[in-house]
């Protein structure tokens, strides 16, 4: 990655926050056949903000733009909002762990992260409706995570070679 | 997309199916012949259907009512009050591995498989 002035780093997350804020909120209006599956465009600006900056810039990120949407939606502390936190939080340790080993590539994150978002809602489920049914939602949200982790992920490939070039 | 990249989506399919394969052996394993569906509303029961009744049910949900229909043996949301109406969208149930969760409504539905009471003589335990 190229060196930045504090300045333009700043700047540069704040623009990625924003969008990804945008994004998170843009989403749920996207129509999908399957209920429950999103398509994940948020998690394509985390992703680019791991790989152009850092780990601590991704975790920030991810975590300020489920609490800044959920406070612009008026849902903060609901269902939805914990819903979200646990996907964010799950999907950005696999990210993390994954990136660590320097074997994958951002489609490969990007499956594993939109993987691992679906286990963290279902686990945030689980506690909240305190059954353990919902954990039949898992194979859907697996299965399902693959071709949308494969489209985010090349979105992600693209967007990061424009910047990088 | 590298072989790592692979071998991740492969792992991750397999296990997918795998799972759904182990859930659903698990359901039908537990099948018995009568089949009831759990409505609750914040986590708690406010109605129980019998599933082998057709017939349609009203419930109250935060935003309004929820109308539930049972046919053949499948139970669906028929139509609701919800941003997204991700219920009415889901459509027709008839395992116990798929529930009903219309989160905007604090409503949550829940096929059950009941064992039947054996008929004759109660056990003895001595």
């Amino acid at each position: 990655m190229r060196k930045h002035s504090p300045t333009r780093r700043l700047t540069l997350i704040t623009m990625l926050l924003a969008m990804s804020i945008l994004m998170h909120m843009l989403e749920p209006s996207l129509p999908i056949p399957v209920p429950g599956v999103k398509l994940g465009l948020a998690n394509i600006l985390g992703l680019i903000t791991l790989i152009l900056f850092d780990v601590k810039s991704m975790v920030l990120l991810n975590l300020m733009r489920v609490v800044i949407a959920s406070l612009l939606r008026g849902i903060i502390f609901g269902t939805g909002f914990w819903l979200s936190m646990g996907g964010v939080v799950f999907s950005t340790i696999i990210t993390l762990i994954l990136y660590k080993t320097n074997k994958f590539t951002p489609i490969g994150l990007s499956v594993a992260s939109s993987a691992f978002h679906g286990l963290g809602q279902i686990v945030v489920l689980i506690l909240i409706n305190q059954t353990a049914m919902m954990i039949y939602w898992l194979p859907l949200l697996w299965f399902s995570s693959v071709p949308t982790g494969w489209i985010t992920g090349n979105i992600s490939t693209q967007v990061l070679k424009r910047l990088k070039a | 997309m590298n072989r790592y990249d692979k071998f991740l989506i492969i792992f991750i399919l397999i296990s997918s199916v795998v799972l759904y394969g182990t859930m659903e052996w698990f359901v039908r394993a537990s099948t018995s012949e009568k089949v009831v569906a759990i409505v609750t509303y914040r986590e708690e029961e406010i109605l129980r259907i019998d599933m082998s009744i057709d017939d349609t049910y009203v419930v109250q949900g935060t935003l309004g009512e929820v109308f539930i229909e049972v046919k053949d043996r499948a139970l669906r949301v028929e139509k609701e009050t919800s941003p997204y109406n991700l219920c009415s969208i889901q459509g027709w149930v008839e395992f116990a591995n798929v529930p009903i969760v219309c989160l905007p409504n604090h409503i949550v539905i829940m096929i059950q498989n009941t064992k039947s009471q054996p008929e004759g003589e109660d056990s003895v335990i001595q």
